[in-house]
């Protein structure tokens, strides 16, 4: 199945559209919450809570029995936030770090959870095929009830974030003065915490508990590469998420054996690649241009200040000179020496240069600047 | 107990002996999720590594594994040195990226053959004694019993070998680099031999069981000595009773034995941070009532101090001014009665000559903060104790 195939198909199957929809609103919620992931530097924790929420899941259908995957999901949720603050109270009663305890809560719920998982499978019920797909998450299981249930969910998380948007941007950036302007730090700390746990959960039957914490980062780490804006990252955040979603179905889809989980991972990857490497404030490769050019200014200006010191000593500021003497120092070479020429600082004539009179001055200027900085 | 079941539970205290080890260390150096980090990524490694050996168990795998972790490391160093995302965003990157691309590699390819992604994740160390080693036919038993007792030989040998320099290099890094010792070498080692471990463990516990292993006994030692010494015999004690006991209830369960190895540490680690003597949640939320208590009985004595009119002295008055419940001022008077700081007359509270002192050293305490005034006001005093 090729691309323009799996367009057509987006429109017609149920399954597939399905599939993109779910995908794409969970990308957009997973990267609108996991913004304040990131900016929180809990970025973590989404890999902790994802992990935790599996013996949630496995408890819940060992009560149950049934395998509906809104009160599975309801399991999740608890387990989660239980595993949310058993972290926070690690890190504020103990003196064991905050990696130490994400990592402990990760790892002691997961493999509890997994102990859960393999005693269900020895379970005479036959219902229990399947619960593993949480480990992975399979989208193709995905249903229009669970496709609505995200919509709603984002849709709650959408009004909540507007409702207390100014609340959870100055807790974010300054946790202190929020606390001394009378705003109840805690009920809002709690509030943020709790809907990126609702966020992972929600994403646990489409990505499963190990990958969802790229979920939750990846689209976060390449917003905010491209703006300064909290407003702007969320939405831009959104967008990476739910495009990570939708290329990624479309990519798993078109070829065999390729769980979706995964897939969407990688996309989200891609992006997070693209955003460092070409962002224009922030990005490696204008980061490196600018570098670069920088120090050829720095290179220039060093060229013309040794050549008014030689300058300096004559009369005759354009007194000529031969090139040879400007061997003597590294910074020069003939670029520099023809970008001089360019800026018409400088004359060549044959085997000698003279320093114009505009550039007599400009090296004078540069040469002030210089000391006025220095003190 | 039949041979298999000794030699099961002989791979699990080994596997935990091994992840103790480097896994102390790594908490220490507040940089336990790179092993979370590491369990994940070297999964790429060993499938590659698998579609070259076939082998699950071969010494190249596991190179190759552990390269991968390695890699893993300096990417996540590189990704937070550009200062583009914080050191936490790095890993939370870097693994699942790989990770990813380890599941799609073995989906791809590896349908045909014995890997998949529930063995990477659990391991099945109730296979393990079936994979016997054989040299020239004679069987010497299980493989990965060889493979991991051969890490836990390099490592016991690095850690008497490097003991001090990694002592050094994890408390006071400024230390260890002005003396010589490169921190970059010792960081380099402490990582190769975290993904060594990890591959070689990979086999019995699986990828993310890994980290139980290696975080929970060091962070459960950790809270009760802070001893390098007695953290990592108390690391390693835990690790093994823990892959013992949880043996016997993953035979008692029938469920996996790597999970129920999990939750034993997980219950353990439980307990001892509810119980641990001081630095357990009971210990520490004593303790702050405590504080409370003893800040309320300071405050209530240099408010007598600074008031000599009877009227403000009065028990009644007391409890509007400083503002208190009833009960708490009634416990606060009863202890400052019970030490004799104060006497009563006729509902008018004073301060008597050893609290009219206290409250005069307790002020020149927390003027001056130096801790030699009250060196011997600490047994009596638990505010001040540290």
């Amino acid at each position: 199945m090729d691309i323009t195939e799996y367009i057509m198909l987006v429109f017609t199957d149920y399954t597939l559209r399905t599939i993109t929809l779910g995908t794409a609103i969970l990308g957009a919620v997973t990267g609108m919450l996991g913004s304040f992931a990131v900016l929180r530097k809990q970025s973590l924790l989404g890999d902790a809570i994802s992990h935790a929420a599996l013996p949630g899941i496995a408890i819940v259908f060992l009560i149950t029995g049934a395998k509906d995957s809104n009160v599975l999901l309801l399991g999740a949720l608890v387990s989660g936030l239980i595993g949310t603050f058993w972290i926070r109270g690690i890190i504020s009663k103990t003196h064991l770090k905050s990696d130490t305890a994400l990592g402990l809560i990760l790892s002691l719920f997961f493999g509890f959870g997994m102990l859960l998982l393999t005693f269900i499978q020895k379970q005479p019920n036959a219902n229990q095929a399947g619960l593993d797909k949480y480990l992975f998450g399979q989208a193709a299981t995905l249903v229009e009830s669970d496709v609505w249930l995200m919509a709603i969910v984002t849709g709650i998380c959408l009004m909540i974030l507007l409702l207390f948007w100014k609340e959870f941007k100055m807790l974010l950036f300054d946790s202190d003065f929020t606390k001394t302007l009378g705003f109840n730090t805690k009920f809002i700390d709690i509030l943020i915490t709790s809907f990126i746990v609702l966020a992972i959960v929600l994403g646990l039957q489409t990505v499963g508990v190990v990958l969802m914490s790229a979920m939750l980062l990846a689209p976060a780490a390449a917003a905010r590469q491209w703006t300064n804006r909290l407003s702007v990252m969320v939405f831009l955040s959104a967008l990476f998420g739910a495009f990570s979603g939708v290329f990624g179905t479309a990519v798993s889809a078109s070829q065999n054996n390729l769980s979706t989980g995964p897939v969407i991972v990688i996309i989200a990857g891609v992006f997070v690649l693209i955003s460092f490497v070409f962002s224009p404030s922030r990005g490696l490769l204008f980061k490196q241009i600018r570098f670069i050019k920088n120090r050829r200014d720095l290179q220039l200006h060093k060229t013309l200040a040794f050549m008014f010191r030689i300058a300096e000593t004559h009369e005759n500021i354009s007194h000529p000179h031969s090139i040879k003497i400007l061997n003597n120092f590294q910074g020069f070479t003939k670029g520099t020496l023809q970008k001089l020429v360019q800026k018409n600082y400088v004359q060549l004539n044959g085997n000698m240069w003279s320093l114009t009179r505009e550039g007599y001055k400009t090296a004078s200027n540069l040469y002030n600047q210089q000391t006025e900085n220095n003190e | 107990m039949s041979s298999a079941q000794i030699e099961i539970q002989l791979i699990a205290s080994l596997v935990a002996i091994s992840c103790a080890i480097p896994g102390t260390f790594l908490v220490l150096r507040k940089m336990a999720m790179i092993s979370d980090a590491i369990s994940h990524s070297i999964l790429p490694g060993i499938v590659i590594g698998f579609f070259i050996t076939q082998d699950l168990n071969s010494p190249l795998l596991i190179l190759l594994a552990a390269i991968t972790g390695i890699i893993t490391v300096i990417l996540v160093e590189y990704i937070q040195k550009t200062g583009l995302v914080k050191e936490d965003t790095a890993i939370g990157l870097v693994f699942p990226i790989l990770f990813s691309i380890g599941v799609i590699l073995i989906a791809k390819n590896a349908n045909d053959v014995h890997l998949d992604v529930d063995a990477v994740l659990l391991g099945e160390l109730a296979f393990a004694p079936f994979d016997r080693l054989l040299i020239s036919g004679i069987d010497i038993g299980p493989k990965s019993l060889w493979v991991i007792g051969f890490i836990l030989l390099i490592t016991i040998g690095l850690l008497f070998a490097f003991f001090k320099e990694l002592k050094v290099s994890t408390f006071d890094p400024g230390l260890a680099a002005s003396l010589g010792f490169s921190p970059a070498i010792i960081h380099y080692g402490l990582m190769t031999v975290s993904s060594v471990t990890t591959v070689g463990a990979f086999d019995a516990v699986g990828a993310i069981l890994v980290v139980a292993l290696m975080i929970a006994p060091a962070a459960t030692a950790y809270l009760l000595t802070t001893d390098l010494k007695r953290m990592l015999i108390y690391a390693i004690g835990f690790g093994v009773l823990s892959a013992i006991t949880g043996y016997w209830l993953a035979h008692y369960l029938d469920a996996s034995i790597a999970g129920s190895i999990t939750t034993v540490l997980g219950l353990v680690f439980l307990m001892v941070y509810l119980f641990a003597p001081n630095k357990g949640v009971i210990a520490v939320l004593y303790r702050e009532k405590q504080q409370r208590t003893e800040v309320s009985l300071l405050t209530f004595l240099l408010h007598l101090k600074n008031h000599n009119e009877e009227s403000e002295r009065h028990v009644n008055h007391l409890n509007e001014h400083i503002n208190w419940q009833k009960v708490r001022s009634k416990s606060v008077l009863d202890l400052a009665l019970k030490n004799n700081m104060i006497q009563l007359d006729d509902n008018i509270v004073s301060l008597t000559e050893k609290g009219d002192e206290f409250t005069s050293q307790a002020i020149d305490y927390i003027i001056t903060n130096e801790d030699a005034q009250i060196e011997d006001m600490k047994d009596d005093f638990f505010l001040f104790r540290g």
